[in-house]
């Protein structure tokens, strides 16, 4: 029994590895185009799509010619920047004709979605506060699903999610960073769930920026016992303290690192699914014909639906989870403990 | 021979195999600590959520670089 299943293996190990080699005719034809483009809708695009058709929107270069001047030019759109003469289209990537651009400042589909977000939460947070200032959540009860609604998250931000977190006398100063962190990117992957929308969190530059607005946080908020932690760990051997610089230096930029990289892979793999999931019914048309695809549409249209369930809870878990872990960290720098323990401990190993 | 696909594919599954894991041993904990003392239940469903969305993000890590492979 043992020795059928070890051939059995062994074969299978065999087969997955020279099939290649054995088909080789057949891969002509794998090479052929998919109905679907995954990456290519999961993308920053320079156009915005709504139900009508395509907005293009304008593109901003910062660019050098030939001879060597810089200039930044505004240009309404892709198609205006190659008639103007000085740009081209190589490979779908507008390039000028002669020279090279410097830093390329146009606004894309996910710029729009991030601006849309921090005006939403913008609008949500003044209005908030025109009630706050006549005194409608303070002296009264608040008033109105819009008042209510700020109130849950930001008492649920400040008492659950900063307090614990931050040394009590300090907290105050960071509940609006939490706050505006949480609800940014809470907004932005719940846009993303709408049809015809881009999630600007499904791109890595965009959790990069507010990875880098904690890491700048935490950093200035940093005591000297943050950095003496970072740069001379106290409480260890004097060999280990040397090989202790280089491991913090490293994790000092791996915490913000991860909170990009967690936030940027769960929206993506998100969309990706859906993408994926969907586009069965697409795939199975082109291989098998419409009848199949009519059936296996009846499965991914309800595995969709249940999927989208799942990216609605994900999305608030996974901002909660970034707002959390920034507390953390900038609990972590600033913290100040008290230093008696480790004098305690040098003098009696000593 | 492109062995790209090849990695890219085991190992998605073999980063799916460790997140169901690591997923599946923070439910038992908690089931069973729930079955211990109902009246936890909700600072213990809190806590299980976010130790699983931590595993996710780890599991993703992998998957992102499998798509890098993958596309490459």
């Amino acid at each position: 029994m043992i020795q059928t299943l070890r051939r059995l293996f062994l074969t299978l190990l065999f087969l997955s590895v020279s099939t290649p080699n054995l088909f080789a005719s057949a891969e002509d034809e794998a090479a052929k185009e998919s109905p679907i483009d995954i990456m290519g809708t999961v993308a920053d695009h320079d156009y915005l799509k709504t139900p009508f058709g395509k907005i293009y929107l304008p593109r901003i270069f910062y660019w050098e010619n030939e001879a060597g001047e810089t200039s930044l030019d505004a240009f309404s759109n892709s198609k205006a920047a190659i008639a103007s003469g000085s740009f081209e289209d190589v490979d779908g990537i507008v390039t000028p004709v002669a020279g090279s651009i410097i830093v390329d400042f146009s606004i894309t589909s996910h710029l729009v979605f991030f601006w849309l977000s921090l005006g939403a939460v913008f609008i949500f947070t003044m209005f908030a506060r025109g009630r706050y200032l006549k005194g409608v959540g303070r002296e009264s009860e608040p008033k109105g699903a819009v008042q209510n609604l700020f109130e849950i998250f930001f008492v649920f931000i400040r008492d659950e999610v900063a307090k614990p977190n931050i040394d009590d006398r300090k907290h105050a100063k960071y509940v609006p960073y939490l706050f505006t962190v949480f609800m940014v990117i809470a907004f932005m992957n719940i846009f993303g769930l709408l049809p015809w929308a881009a999630t600007a969190t499904a791109d890595i530059t965009v959790t990069a920026v507010l990875a880098v607005c904690t890491f700048v946080i935490t950093q200035f908020s940093g005591t000297k016992d943050h950095w003496g932690h970072v740069f001379w760990f106290p409480g260890v051997p004097l060999g280990v303290k040397f090989l202790m610089i280089p491991v913090e230096l490293i994790g000092l930029f791996t915490k913000p690192f991860a909170l990009a990289i967690r936030l940027f892979a769960n929206m993506m793999s998100g969309k990706i699914m859906i993408i994926a999931i969907l586009g069965l019914i697409f795939i199975f048309n082109d291989m098998y014909g419409t009848v199949a695809a009519y059936g296996v549409s009846i499965f991914s249209v309800v595995l969709t639906a249940v999927l989208y369930i799942l990216k609605l809870f994900v999305s608030l878990l996974q901002a909660y989870i970034f707002t959390l872990l920034s507390a953390v960290f900038i609990g972590m720098a600033a913290e100040s403990h008290e230093h008696d323990e480790e004098h305690y401990h040098a003098e009696h190993t000593a | 021979m492109e062995f790209a696909y090849l990695a890219a594919g085991l190992g998605a599954g073999i980063v799916a195999i460790g997140a169901a894991l690591g997923i599946g041993m923070i439910g038992r904990a908690a089931t069973e600590s729930i079955a211990r003392q109902p009246e936890a239940s909700g600072d213990i469903r809190g806590a299980m959520i976010l130790t699983a969305a931590f595993i996710e993000g780890v599991a993703l890590f992998g998957a992102i670089i499998c798509i890098i492979l993958a596309l490459k």
